[in-house]
């Protein structure tokens, strides 16, 4: 039968590709931490990394950015959540759109413009002081923590908002009627029902936390991460030591499959209880307290959205070359326009052709995993896990130390940027594209092929019309984090393959904030765009951004 | 018009065995259903007819040619679904007119037949509308339709009602029936519910087990089934066990209370011992002679009453009695129960099997 041969054909390109974009650099990256820089098989890598109290701080303070992230993802994330869910608050809409810009604004522009409002010339810090306060600079590990818990809270937000809305009213009043208190409630049926929301939303904090570098990278001033001194060891013009940063890469993606495992489990128990009949309601409330619930939400809401709504100002303000005068202007759009062309088109290219591939191979491998369970598809779903537990920046380091010499050379290319997307964003794609198929019964298809079409004209003119809105959103959400992506692109990235979050990153260091803002801004009207093709295909579906 | 044969037909799941050897044949264009409890092969047996299922052994066969090695789509059968399985993306009249489309049909005949389909179903007015803005049980007519609409040369239909409450249901099965009888269509119905299959068969096959335990017309298989797992899965029955006894050529069967029926001429010659009697509800009478009981209990059903009464040796008779005017039974009330023995059946007490004269012993 010929359809057999094609599913084994794809079956086995599929695990090719996931053994030379997957497991190749994986294996590299253990390989090459256990080698020396002369190529001697060793352990002392790792006895290195027991023994250096710089690698003990780093591992340390991984943990300390991680938790301290989760921790004020979940105080933000779930205030917000409770006073959007239970109380009527006016531009509820408004606020789940900051939550969105927060999580879809380009990666460490926001440690910048904090930088650019509390850090040592920071122009709020420099108001205070005028005013006769001192507060601090923002540096440091604390700086670290309020950046993480404003860019992450929106992970929390959704998943709870999402659960909370959809507790069963029944049985709050269920425990009404037997006599419980609101407060006992609470924490009675509510908070046991919205847990595993609670706990998957704030792992996810974890998981992006301990895998950002640019934020430590920028705010840190000495507090390092594993993610910071992996890409210090790899980049270091004299002496970068490749098999230690392969190593703390190693103990880098141990960390996060912990957590990827526990968030994984986490969300499996976050289904909701609520059969939709009895919906909570929202209270209006009265007087003081909904000054309060109104406040709480739209400062969190505006905090979490302020570097955004920082760079769209500044990069319409007038500069001197780096320096910013009064008055407005379009200078630095203009240096986007003449300068910085290619930079825009490598990001618009790459992650377009990224998209694609992400598109055509992941429904095709989505198909494969949803309808052909006969196959060792079960590995096949547990291989595509890999990706989620690699922080890009290990991924970046992994595709060099596989890509650099031996039979496949790709440092310097374009593909392997390309590849490194694709990589990372498949699984998405495979997922989705295979849950939606499972939703879809498997009768529809028997029906055409009853009234006389072929099993793949049946699959084509039947079930794919039907996932299409689906895979175009899926599509748009990739191309969100393909366009943004900075950590692996940062490893990756020659002169002549530049993309825009990259640029970004070297202006700031380069004191160019005026430009970096321009090509932030334009990053967010790309990310804003492609968000908003998504919800026009697939409904307004904040948690499909998870 | 095609006849459809099964031979040593075999069905597994992973090395389980849902059908072991089935033999069936099923006429032309008939109404033939496929009846049994729930797990019993009946949709293993249905998509085996229609090619979505493996055959470990056996042959399948429509009119003496064996399909076995067909495709579903070359088979020229018409599916209807349990779940409805319509194209959401496409309006009644698409869904239906989307076979005809693989078929090389003009378009003004193909709208032509997609009229005429929709019109027996009678879902005419509402060819426009897409599945999600129909009721379940005007998405099964457009799926009925649908199914007619390629002319097939067999229909198939797997519980096509179990989606539909209770009224819609008898409406759709005349529906159905109506649809069928124009059309001349073999089809093979799906059904776990007696009362339906009963309502619009030609002939059932009752199933147990994936093995056929009786096939015939409704009235055969009610009035003489093969044994009692017939007996009792098609309407309500009381089985009850009795002694025959033989004496002087003539066989007796003692009912008990000095009631004893000639069953010479009902049950198979040689039979003797211990025979289970099976007593239909409407064998019962109040009244008369016959049978001391006690009322246990009485069901008010509206046009009828359902009362459950013990004989004296313990077991539990029920039966039926149109509702009068007076007063309920009342619990403990003794009560007479004559018996029409015409209507008994029996099985052997051990196997079960049918002993009654003609059976296949
Ligand atoms: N895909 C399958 N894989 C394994 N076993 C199966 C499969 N489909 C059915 N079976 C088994 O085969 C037997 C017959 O199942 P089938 O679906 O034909 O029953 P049915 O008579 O249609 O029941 P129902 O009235 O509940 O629909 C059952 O024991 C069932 O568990
Ligand atoms: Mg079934």
């Amino acid at each position: 039968m010929p359809r057999f041969n094609f599913w084994t054909v794809v079956m086995i390109l599929t695990w090719v590709m996931l053994f030379v974009l997957l497991f190749i650099p994986v294996g590299s990256v253990l390989v090459s931490s256990l080698y020396d820089q002369s190529g001697n098989p060793t352990i002392a890598n790792y006895l290195k990394f027991l023994g250096e109290p710089r690698f003990h701080q780093a591992f340390i303070n991984t943990l300390v950015v991680g938790f301290g992230g989760l921790i004020g993802a979940l105080l933000l994330g779930s205030i917000m959540a409770f006073c959007v869910s239970r109380f009527v608050i006016g531009g509820g809409r408004f606020v789940s759109l900051l939550a969105i810009l927060a999580l879809v604004s380009p990666p460490f522009i926001g440690a910048y413009s904090w930088i650019v409002l509390f850090g040592a010339g920071g122009v709020v810090r420099g108001f205070l002081r005028d005013m006769g306060v001192n507060m601090p600079p923002i540096y440091g590990v604390g700086g670290i923590l309020i950046v993480f818990s404003l860019k992450f809270y929106p992970y929390v937000y959704l998943m709870v908002s999402g659960a909370l809305s959809n507790v069963n009213r029944s049985l709050e009043e269920a425990a009404e009627g037997l006599g419980l208190t609101p407060l006992q409630r609470t924490f009675k049926i509510s908070f046991p029902m919205v847990f595993p929301a609670l706990t998957a939303g704030g792992l996810l904090a974890l998981i992006h936390a301990i895998a950002d570098f640019g934020t430590p990278r920028l705010l840190g001033r000495g507090y390092n991460v594993l993610a910071t001194e992996a890409f210090t060891l790899y980049s270091a013009e004299v002496g970068s030591n490749m098999s230690m940063a392969t190593t703390i890469s190693v103990v880098l993606i141990l960390v996060s499959m912990v957590f990827v495992l526990l968030q994984r489990y986490m969300s499996r128990r976050n289904v909701y209880h609520g059969n939709m009949i009895n919906k909570p309601v929202r209270i209006k409330l009265k007087g003081w307290r909904n000054v309060l619930a109104h406040v709480a939400v739209y400062f969190i809401g505006l905090s979490g959205a302020m570097p955004v709504i920082i760079s769209v100002i500044y990069s319409f303000r007038k500069t001197s070359g780096p320096v910013f005068q009064s008055g407005f202007a379009l200078q630095s759009y203009e240096r986007i326009l003449f300068n910085l062309g290619d930079v825009v088109r490598n990001s618009l290219t790459f992650s377009l052709t990224a998209v694609a591939l992400i598109v055509i191979v992941g429904t095709v491998v989505g198909v494969l995993v949803a309808r052909r369970t006969n196959f060792n598809t079960a590995l096949l779903d547990g291989a595509f896990m890999v990706p989620y537990v690699m922080p890009g920046i290990v991924i970046g380091i992994a595709f060099i130390a596989a890509f650099n010499t031996g039979p496949i050379v790709l440092t310097g290319t374009a593909t392997i940027i390309i590849l490194s997307v694709f990589i990372r964003r498949l699984p998405y794609t495979v997922r989705t594209t295979a849950s939606s198929l499972r939703q879809i019964s498997p009768s529809m298809e028997e029906a055409a092929i009853s009234l006389g079409y072929s099993p793949f004209q049946a699959f084509l003119r039947i079930t794919v019309p039907l996932i299409v809105p689906g895979i175009i959103a899926g599509g748009m959400l990739s191309f969100v984090t393909a366009i943004n992506e900075l950590s692996s692109s940062l490893v990756l990235y020659v002169g002549s393959t530049m993309t825009m979050p990259v640029r970004i990153y070297l202006l700031i260091l380069d004191g160019d904030f005026g430009t970096a803002a321009a090509l932030s801004t334009v990053l967010l009207v790309l990310s804003g765009g492609a968000v908003y093709i998504a919800f026009r295909f697939m409904g307004r579906n904040e948690q499909a951004l998870l | 018009m095609t006849s459809i044969t099964l031979r040593s037909l075999r069905k597994e799941y992973n090395g389980q065995v849902a059908i072991p050897n089935l033999d069936l044949d099923i006429h032309d264009g008939e109404f033939f259903t496929l009846l049994g409890p729930s797990g019993c092969g009946k949709t293993t047996l249905l998509r085996m007819i229609a090619g979505f299922n493996s055959i470990e052994a056996g042959t399948i066969s429509f009119d003496d040619v064996v399909i076995n090695d067909r495709s579903p789509a070359a088979r020229n059968i018409g599916m209807v679904f349990q779940s409805y399985a319509l194209f959401p993306q496409m309006t009644a009249a698409k869904n239906v007119a989307f076979g005809l489309q693989t078929r090389n049909i003009e378009r003004a005949e193909s709208i032509r037949r997609v009229e005429a389909a929709l019109e027996s179903v009678h879902m005419a007015h509402l060819k426009d509308r897409l599945p999600g803005e129909m009721s379940g049980g005007q998405q099964q007519r457009v799926a009925l339709a649908r199914a007619l609409v390629i002319q097939p040369a067999v229909l198939l239909m797997d519980e096509p009602l179990s989606n539909l409450d209770a009224k819609l249901r008898v409406e759709m099965r005349d529906t159905i029936r109506e649809a069928q009888r124009e059309a001349g269509i073999t089809t093979v119905y799906v059904t776990h519910d007696q009362e339906e299959a009963m309502a619009v068969s030609d002939r059932i096959a009752v199933m147990s087990m994936g093995v056929v335990q009786q096939v015939g017309s409704p009235a055969e298989i009610y009035r003489n089934p093969a044994n009692r797992f017939v007996a009792e899965f098609i309407g309500k029955t009381n089985l009850i066990v009795r002694d025959l006894h033989q004496r002087d050529g003539v066989t007796t069967l003692d009912l008990g209370e000095g009631v004893s029926v000639d069953v010479t001429s009902t049950i198979a010659p040689g039979v003797s011992g211990r025979v289970q009697v099976s007593v239909r509800p409407e064998a019962v009478r109040a009244g008369g002679s016959g049978l001391q009981a006690e009322v246990v209990e009485e069901t008010f059903l509206g046009s009828h009453s359902q009362i459950r009464a013990r004989l004296s040796t313990g077991e539990t008779i029920e039966f039926l009695e149109f509702s009068r005017r007076a007063s309920l039974w009342e619990r403990g009330e003794k009560v007479v129960l004559q018996l029409d023995t015409e209507m008994l059946t029996y099985f052997d007490a051990e196997t079960g099997a049918s002993i009654m004269q003609g059976a296949k012993l």
